[in-house]
């Protein structure tokens, strides 16, 4: 019983942390059909400027997190004015932008390379401490990683529903054509689909790095674990990528505690291969039919 | 002329300076950095067949050049097989591997194939990482079977010191390398002149049109893909022969990186891309040794201001200006005929 609490809390929580890197990946490539290869590079940066606020410049937590925040949405639009607008409707886009995301991951990783060195940081924005449930110990911090994600996604999903903003991404996603010739100004809905993706992958970064630790390389693997999610959800599914989150956060518990934290990655791969093999579009995605 | 004749034309010449080229240069540094040079090039010719003109959007080449390095290495140390028998068993590694991968993500569009195939090299790379196991003790240390963080080391090599000397060994590998580079180009510009090419350009195309004529893509992709696998795991070989030391340094994001680099800033998809891509990084490269903490930087830059501005890269840059220049010249002597013309007018 201690054992299922306990694989359940880290479950929860790992699938809390994956759930928004994975809702950010899929929003992107639902609007603009661009895989964000720099995700991993934006969760570092998230976790290194928390990080520098409050160390360095000594900004009490909550402003430091909300300063990350504000600055991973930037560097999200800044990617998006610099680089991506300029690809659109080129000939092999799809593959081209791939490339230059992975690109601009390279150079943000690096530069915090140079910044910050190679050594593992702690991050020093962190809720000490935890309580029992029977005699399973739950961190703080674990509470308010899965609390601060379901609201980032209620908030995100009111967004999404309820305002004009949110409106448009849905329309550009859905149909991009039919969107622009509704009216919708498709350049403005991309920059802010950046934007809200920069700033999630930014928050999500605080949370990956208080419970690993700051390293430049920190969101190599998170970012594949969340692509993986993505596919398993089918990209560009938002809801789907949110179920499908928790569902693989819980199982890679499992298997961590099964057969040892090595075959985590493994396991979660091998499952995604055989749902694609099942479904080729993903378990929650639809297929798309394309027309001559 | 027709394509695939210059092509060829092309090589032989190529060929023939690399041939000759160790007699003019001393200095096994160089002769090293060359060696590379071809197995880097080897791994970047097969991939771009694969990325650039059968429009697989794989990021698996390093890890079948990984596996089959590893798999020459470890016939060496565990079977204690001479590595000339091994290096073509590491090709044929890899072609096994590439079937596997192939067989679980070719039917799968093109995002969600360079998605599975960069986590299937990084589950590669951590399996081997975090391997604790024991498989076998030497003296009190114990080994790995994958070798873990350490690698392998003493499993044998080609044997050049012996059969050349002291002086020429590095001549020995150079050469190999030379030949497997030479054979992967010729291999590439086989596929590309070739039906198989053909069938590709249709698929870019007009795939509608060519999937209603019976051309079965995945069939084609599967094909080129693990044709490629086989002289990108003999790369593998070559190279576990040539350090001597074989370890998960091979599969490293930035090595990944860096032969991408290669690929896009040589060309995607044209024929001698990979080989002009490989030579301007690795000069690059050369040219920023000293400074180590900006290298990665600087092909993250190059990746992102080559796909932005210069998508064809160099190989497409200069097939632009040759033709250029071809059309200014027929141009001219067009003019100049008018000219002639006209004078001849009374």
């Amino acid at each position: 019983m201690d054992t299922a609490t306990q694989i359940l809390v880290s479950g929860l929580t790992l699938g809390a942390m994956y759930a928004i890197s994975t809702v950010s990946l899929s929003l992107v490539w639902g609007a603009l059909n661009v895989l964000n290869m720099a995700q991993g590079a934006l969760l570092t940066l998230g976790g290194y400027f928390a990080y520098a606020a409050v160390s360095a410049l000594g900004f009490p937590p909550l402003l430091a997190v909300l300063i990350t925040v504000a600055l991973g949405g930037l560097v999200g639009l800044l990617m998006y004015l610099a680089v991506i607008r300029h690809m659109l409707d080129t000939e092999g886009f799809e593959v081209n932008v791939i490339i230059a995301t992975v690109g601009i991951g390279t150079v943000i990783e690096n530069a915090m390379l140079k910044i910050f060195g190679a050594y593992p940081i702690r991050q020093p924005i962190m809720w000490e401490g935890g309580f029992f449930i029977g005699r399973t110990h739950i961190p703080y911090n674990s509470v308010v990683i899965v609390l601060a994600s379901v609201g980032l996604m209620l908030i995100l999903a009111v967004v999404l529903t309820r305002t004009r903003m949110g409106r448009a991404i849905r329309a550009v996603s859905q149909n991009r054509e039919a969107a622009q010739l509704m009216g919708v100004p498709d350049q403005l809905v991309y920059a802010q689909v950046l934007l809200v993706a920069g700033a999630l992958s930014a928050a999500s970064g605080i949370m990956l790095s208080t419970i690993t630790t700051l390293s430049p390389t920190m969101g190599y693997d998170p970012m594949l674990k969340a692509f993986i999610i993505c596919v398993i959800a089918g990209l560009g599914n938002i809801a789907g990528a949110l179920y499908a989150a928790f569902i693989l956060g819980v199982f890679e518990a499992v298997v961590q505690f099964v057969f040892g934290v090595r075959f985590a990655f493994p396991a979660m791969l091998l499952i995604v291969i055989l749902a694609l093999i099942w479904r080729p579009y993903g378990v929650f995605g639809r297929r798309k039919v394309s027309r001559l | 002329m027709t394509a695939a004749r210059k092509d060829a034309i092309i090589g032989a010449a190529v060929l023939a300076v690399a041939l000759v080229t160790p007699f003019f240069l001393s200095g096994r540094y160089v002769i090293g950095q060359l060696t590379l040079f071809f197995i880097w090039a080897t791994i970047v010719t097969q991939w771009n067949l694969v990325f650039g003109v059968a429009g697989i959007f794989s990021l698996a080449q390093l890890a079948l050049f990984a596996f089959g390095g590893y798999s020459t290495a470890m016939l060496g140390l565990y079977l204690n097989w001479n590595l000339w028998a091994a290096l073509p068993m590491g090709g044929l590694a890899a072609v096994v591997l590439s079937l596997i991968i192939g067989l679980a993500c070719l039917r799968l569009r093109g995002p969600y194939v360079a998605l599975l195939t960069l986590a299937i090299s990084q589950v590669m790379y951590l399996l081997i990482i975090t391997d604790t196991a024991c498989f076998y003790m030497e003296g009190v240390t114990c080994r790995n079977f994958t070798g873990g963080t350490r690698g392998f080391a003493k499993y044998g090599d080609f044997g050049f010191r012996e059969l050349l000397g002291y002086k020429y060994m590095a001549h020995g590998d150079y050469y190999l390398a030379l030949t497997v580079l030479a054979l992967a180009t010729a291999f590439s510009i086989f596929v590309i002149h070739s039906p198989l090419g053909a069938a590709f350009q249709a698929l870019r195309d007009n795939p509608e049109y060519a999937r209603s004529r019976g051309i079965s893509r995945f069939k084609f992709q599967m094909l080129v893909f693990a044709s490629s696998a086989f002289f990108t795991g003999l790369a593998g070989g070559v190279y576990s022969g040539y350090y001597k030391v074989m370890g998960a340094n091979t599969l490293y994001i930035s090595l990944l990186l860096f032969l991408l680099a290669m690929m896009v800033i040589g060309g995607l998809g044209q024929t001698w891309g990979p080989l002009l891509g490989a030579a301007a990084l690795m000069l690059a490269d050369e040219a920023l040794k000293d400074y180590p903490d900006y290298r990665a930087m600087g092909v993250g830059t190059a990746l992102v201001i080559f796909v932005l501005l210069w998508p064809r890269g160099i190989a497409g840059g200069i097939s632009a200006f040759v033709q250029r220049i071809g059309g200014q010249t027929r141009r001219a002597s067009a003019s100049a005929s008018e000219k002639v013309k006209s004078a001849q007018r009374p």
